[in-house]
C-alpha cells in the first residue's frame, strides 16, 4: 500500500497528466501544467508507465526521443525518464537529471516533488550526504502534507548522521497533518534520548505510548515507543521508572519478547527476582531464535540462583545448554544451506509473480529448514536492497536472452534481403539500363504537340473515329480524282453527291471535335500523371538500387555489434549476478554467524554458571568434610548465590549485581 | 577456571553495565527508527513480507556490540544509520552502471528492430485513445487495413485503466505501400446502461513515402450520452 502511493506521488511528481482524463481534474500546483498529448509516442510510453511496465516504457521513450518523435513533450519526456530511472533503481541517473532538468522553468511544486522523492530513496539506500543535500534543494513549503513528510525525513537523515540538537530543533518546530505526528513526537523523543536528555524526551515518548492507536501500525509504534522508553530508563540506572512503559508494550506484538526482558531486568535491578521470574519464564517459552528469548535461559536459573533456588538454577542452565546446542546445529545447517548458493533462487521461485525494480518487496518466503532464519535475515536494510538489485539483475538478463534469440532471426532477414536483393538484381539493372520511362517521356511530348497541331488547325478529322478518318480519306481522293474529271452532267451529279456526303461527315466531325478534343487532353493528362508516377519509382528504384546494399551491409554491422555489445553486457551482468549473490550469502550467513556467536557466548555463560555453582557447593562441603561427595547435584538449600552473574570469561565480564546481559542485542523484532 | 572470577570494582563493573545497556539501547532505538525513514507508516496490518511483519526495515549494523568505547559514554553509541558500507556502495554503483548499459542497449535493440522490420517509408502505426470513457467500457478492437484484419485486440483491466488515465496504445505496427487504402476499426465493449455495444469506423487514406500514423479515438459525446468513435489521420 505504501510502496503504491508512493510509486503514484512520485510519478505525478515529474509526470505532465495528459488530456484525457485530465480534463476533468483541478491542477495541482505541485504536478506540470495540464497538457493534451500531441505526440501520440508520447501517449504510447505513458500507456506503458500507466501500466507498471517502467522498464517498457524508458526503452520506448528513449527510442522515440532518439526518432524525434516526441518534440512537443521533450521536456516532460526528460522528466519522466528521470522518475523511470528512479523506479528501476538507478538513483544516481535519475539524480543527474533531475540536476539537470529541474531548472527554474520547471515549477516549483514538481521541483520540490521531485528532489523530495529522490531523497527517500537516496535516503533508503544509505546516501545520507545526497539525501541531506536533495532535501535542502526543496525551495519554500511544499503541501502540508509533504511538507510533513519532508521534515520528517530530514529529522531521520539528520539523526543518522549524528546532528541530534539540529533533528531536535527541526522536529520540535515540526507542524503537519495527524496521522504523521505520532511519528514526528516519537522521532523527537528517539532524538532527545540520543542527546542524552532523557526527561525532555519522557513527554513525547510517554504521549506516543499511550495514545490512541487507530490501526495495527500505529499500535505498533506505540509499543516501540515504549520499549524505547523504557530501556532509555533501565540504561539511566532507573529501573522503577523503566517498569511502567515496558509494561504498557502489547504481550502478543512484534516487541513483547524485548518488553519482558526488560521487565525482568527492572524486577531484578530493584531486587525483585521472584517478580523478575513471572516475565522471563513467559518469555522462555517463546521461539528460542530470538535473542531475548535467548537471553531469558540465562535470566531465569539467574533469578533462581538470587533467590537461592539453586537446583532449579542449575537444572535450568543445563536446559539452556542443551537448547542453545541444538540451535547451534540447525544453524550451522542453515548456514550450510546458504553457503552452497541457491539460497537467492529459492527466495526468488516463490515469488514468481516478481518485479523489477525500486518498489518491489518480496513478498514470501521459500518452505525450507532454514528461512525460519531467514525472516530476520531479509528484514535487513542491506540484504533487501542487495535482493532488489539481484532481481533486476535477473529480469535484465532474461531480456538480453530473448534479445540474444532475436538477433539470430534478424541476422537471417537480412541475409534473406542480401539474396533476394541478388536474385532481383539482374532485372532491375536491365531495366534501368533500358531508360524505358524516359522514351515513354519524350512520346509523350510528341503526342503532346500532335494534339497542339490539331488544336491549332482545327484539323477534326484527326480525332475522328478510323471509320470518319478512312471516310474522309476516301473523300479527299474522291473528290481530287472528280476535280480532274471532264465536267459533264455524271460528273456533276457525283460532284453534287460527294459535297453531301462530306458535308455530312463534316458536320459529324466538328460536332465531335470538342468533346473529343477534351478527351484526348485528358488523356494526355492522365498519361502524364501516370509518367510522373513511374519517374517518381524509377527515381527510387535507382536510390534503392545504390542503398540496398550499404543498408542491408549497416544492418549486418548493427546486429552484428549488438550482438557483441549483448555478450558483453550477459557476460557482466553474469558476474555481477555472482557478486551479488556471494554478497548476500555473505550478508545472510555472517547475520547466521553473529547469531552463532551470541548463542556460543550465552552457552559459555550458563556452562559457567553451572561450573561456578558447581565449585561453591563443593566449597561449601568441604568444611563439612564430605569433600568428593554428592557435587553434581547442588542441593536447593545450598547457601551463597553466584556472587556474579554469569558471563562468558574475558568477553562479558557483567558486575555481580546486573543480570545477563546479550553480548549484542538485537532489536526487536 | 579461577582467572575467570577476578575481582572487579565497582567503577568497572558500573561502566560495563552501561555499556551493555547502551548497546541494547541502541538497537531499540534505532529499530523504531526505520519507519519513518520512508516518510510513510510501515507496512498496513495485511503486510506479509517479513520485514513489513517486523514493523522495521531494519537498517545495517543493527547489533552494535557494546565496546570500550560505548563503555566510555553508553550514550555516545555511533547510531546505525542506513549508511552503506564503501563495499556496498561499490557493488551497487557497479550494479547502477550495468543497469544504464542495459537499458541503453535495449534502446538500441528496440530501434534496429523497428527499423528493420518497419522501415520509415512504408510505416503504419495504428494507435488507440480513450477519453473519459464515461459511455463505453472497452473490451476488444478489431482493425482492417484494405479489408484484410490485421489485428484483433482483447484488452485486460490493466490496459483499460492505462488508457483512461491518458496514456495511448500502439495498437498495431505494420507494412503498408504507398498509396491509397482503407482502415475499418470495429470497437467492442458495453455502452450506457452497461448493453453489449459494437461500433465501426473507417477512414481512406492516402500512404506517402514516409510513415503514416492513424489514431482511434473514443470519446464521449455529452450531448448525445454516447460515445463516439473516428479515425484521425496524423500527416
Amino acid at each position: 500500500m505504501r510502496l503504491a502511493s508512493m510509486r503514484a506521488l512520485l510519478l505525478v511528481a515529474v509526470l505532465a497528466l495528459p488530456a484525457g482524463a485530465a480534463s476533468a481534474r483541478q491542477h495541482d500546483p505541485e504536478k506540470l501544467p495540464i497538457t493534451r498529448i500531441r505526440d501520440l509516442h508520447y501517449g504510447d510510453a505513458l500507456f506503458y508507465f500507466y501500466q507498471n511496465e517502467d522498464f517498457a516504457a524508458l526503452t520506448r521513450l528513449l527510442a522515440y526521443e532518439h526518432w524525434g518523435r516526441v518534440p512537443h513533450h521533450a521536456e516532460e519526456a526528460q522528466l519522466l525518464e528521470g522518475g523511470l530511472y528512479l523506479a528501476l533503481g538507478m538513483h544516481n541517473e535519475a539524480g543527474e537529471r533531475f540536476e539537470r532538468l529541474l531548472t527554474d522553468d520547471v515549477p516549483t511544486g514538481v521541483r520540490n516533488r521531485a528532489w523530495f522523492y529522490l531523497a527517500q530513496v537516496w535516503y533508503a539506500r544509505g546516501y545520507l550526504e545526497r539525501a541531506d543535500a536533495a532535501l535542502r534543494k526543496v525551495n519554500g513549503r511544499m503541501s502540508p502534507e509533504l511538507e510533513a513528510q519532508k521534515e520528517l525525513l530530514f529529522g531521520n537523515v539528520l539523526m543518522h548522521e549524528g546532528r541530534y540538537d539540529e533533528a531536535i530543533r527541526l522536529l520540535a518546530s515540526w507542524r503537519g497533518p495527524q496521522i504523521w505526528s505520532a511519528y514526528a513526537r516519537f522521532n523527537l523523543g528517539v532524538a532527545l534520548v540520543r542527546n542524552g536528555r532523557l526527561n525532555d524526551a519522557d513527554p513525547f515518548l510517554s504521549a506516543v505510548g499511550t495514545m490512541l492507536a487507530a490501526n495495527a501500525e500505529l499500535e505498533a509504534l506505540k509499543d516501540r515507543a515504549n520499549l524505547a522508553l523504557g530501556f532509555a530508563y533501565l540504561q539511566a540506572n532507573q529501573p522503577a521508572r523503566a517498569r511502567a512503559p515496558l509494561a504498557r508494550v502489547r504481550l502478543n506484538g512484534p516487541y513483547s519478547n524485548k518488553a519482558l526482558l526488560g521487565i525482568g531486568w527492572a524486577d531484578a535491578a530493584l531486587g525483585d527476582y521472584q517478580g523478575a521470574l513471572t516475565p522471563w519464564m513467559e518469555l522462555r517459552s517463546r521461539d528460542v531464535l530470538d535473542a531475548a528469548v535467548q537471553e531469558s535461559y540465562l535470566a531465569v536459573p539467574y533469578a533462581f540462583g538470587k533467590l537461592n533456588a539453586n537446583a532449579q538454577s542449575a537444572e535450568y542452565y543445563e536446559s539452556a545448554v542443551k537448547s542453545f546446542d541444538a540451535e547451534n546445529g540447525q544453524l550451522d545447517q542453515a548456514i550450510a544451506r546458504i553457503e552452497k548458493g541457491d539460497l537467492l533462487e529459492r527466495v526468488l521461485g516463490t515469488d514468481l509473480g516478481a518485479r523489477y525494480g525500486w518498489f518491489w518487496q518480496l513478498k514470501s518466503l521459500p518452505d525450507a529448514p532454514e528461512s525460519r532464519y531467514l525472516y530476520a535475515v531479509l528484514a535487513g536494510h542491506d540484504f533487501q536492497e542487495g535482493l532488489k538489485n539481484y532481481r533486476d539483475l535477473v529480469y535484465l538478463n532474461g531480456t538480453l536472452e530473448r534479445w540474444g534469440d532475436s538477433m539470430g532471426a534478424f541476422q537471417d532477414m537480412i541475409e534473406t534481403r542480401e539474396r533476394a536483393y541478388a536474385e532481383r538484381l539482374p532485372r532491375a539493372d536491365a531495366l534501368l539500363a533500358s531508360g524505358v520511362v524516359e522514351k515513354l517521356q519524350q512520346r509523350n511530348v510528341t503526342l503532346a504537340n500532335e494534339l497542339r497541331t490539331i488544336e491549332t488547325q482545327r484539323d477534326m478529322a484527326a480525332l475522328g473515329t478510323t471509320a470518319e478518318r478512312e471516310q474522309w480519306a476516301r473523300v479527299q481522293r474522291v473528290e481530287a480524282a472528280l476535280a480532274a474529271a471532264p465536267d459533264t452532267p455524271e460528273y456533276a451529279d457525283l460532284r453534287v453527291r460527294l459535297a453531301l456526303i462530306k458535308g455530312v461527315l463534316q458536320f459529324r466531325l466538328h460536332d465531335a471535335f470538342n468533346a473529343r478534343l477534351w478527351q484526348e487532353h485528358r488523356g494526355l493528362k492522365d498519361l502524364s500523371l501516370a509518367l510522373h508516377e513511374a519517374q517518381s519509382r524509377w527515381i527510387r528504384v535507382e536510390r534503392d538500387r545504390k542503398s540496398v546494399p550499404t543498408n542491408t551491409g549497416e544492418f549486418a554491422a548493427r546486429v552484428t555489434e549488438l550482438k557483441q555489445r549483448i555478450d558483453t553486457l550477459q557476460a557482466r551482468l553474469g558476474g555481477t549476478e555472482q557478486k551479488q549473490s556471494v554478497f548476500l550469502a555473505r550478508l545472510a550467513a555472517h547475520q547466521l554467524e553473529e547469531q552463532k556467536d551470541r548463542l556460543a557466548a550465552y552457552e559459555v555463560q550458563a556452562r559457567f554458571a553451572l561450573a561456578s555453582m558447581y565449585d561453591r557447593a563443593a566449597s561449601a562441603d568441604t568444611p563439612k568434610g564430605s569433600a568428593g561427595g554428592n557435587q553434581a547435584a547442588p542441593a536447593e538449600e545450598t547457601p551463597a548465590p553466584p556472587e556474579q552473574a554469569p558471563a562468558p570469561p574475558e568477553q562479558v565480564p557483567a558486575p555481580p549485581e546486573v543480570a545477563p546481559v546479550p553480548k549484542a542485542a538485537e532489536p526487536p523484532r | 577456571m579461577l582467572h575467570m572470577t577476578r575481582a572487579r570494582s565497582p567503577t568497572d563493573d558500573a561502566l560495563r553495565r552501561g555499556a551493555l545497556l547502551a548497546a541494547l539501547l541502541a538497537s531499540v532505538l534505532l529499530a523504531a527508527l526505520a519507519p519513518p525513514a520512508l516518510g510513510a507508516p510501515p507496512a498496513g496490518p495485511n503486510a506479509t513480507t517479513p520485514a513489513a511483519a517486523a514493523g522495521t526495515a531494519a537498517p545495517p549494523g543493527e547489533t552494535p556490540a557494546a565496546t570500550p568505547a560505548d563503555a566510555d559514554s553508553p550514550l555516545a553509541t555511533t547510531p546505525a544509520a542506513p549508511e552503506s558500507s564503501p563495499d556496498t556502495r561499490g557493488l551497487d554503483q557497479e550494479i547502477q552502471d550495468l543497469k544504464k548499459d542495459v537499458v541503453d542497449l535495449n534502446k538500441d535493440l528496440f530501434i534496429l528492430e523497428e527499423e528493420l522490420l518497419f522501415p520509415a517509408n512504408t510505416q503504419v502505426a495504428v494507435f488507440l485513445s480513450v477519453d473519459v470513457g464515461s459511455f463505453f467500457a472497452l473490451d476488444s478492437v478489431q482493425l482492417k487495413l484494405d479489408r484484410k484484419e490485421v489485428i484483433n485486440y482483447l484488452y485486460t483491466p490493466r490496459e483499460v485503466e492505462a488508457l483512461l488515465k491518458g496514456g495511448v496504445q500502439r495498437l498495431y505496427l505494420g507494412n503498408l505501400k504507398v498509396g491509397a487504402h482503407e482502415l475499418v476499426a470495429f470497437f467492442n465493449g458495453k455502452g450506457p446502461n452497461e448493453r453489449a455495444y459494437k461500433r465501426g469506423a473507417s477512414l481512406r487514406f492516402e500512404k506517402g513515402v514516409g510513415a503514416k500514423y492513424l489514431e482511434l479515438k473514443i470519446d464521449d459525446r455529452q450531448r448525445k450520452l454516447q460515445p463516439e468513435f473516428e479515425i484521425k489521420d496524423w500527416e
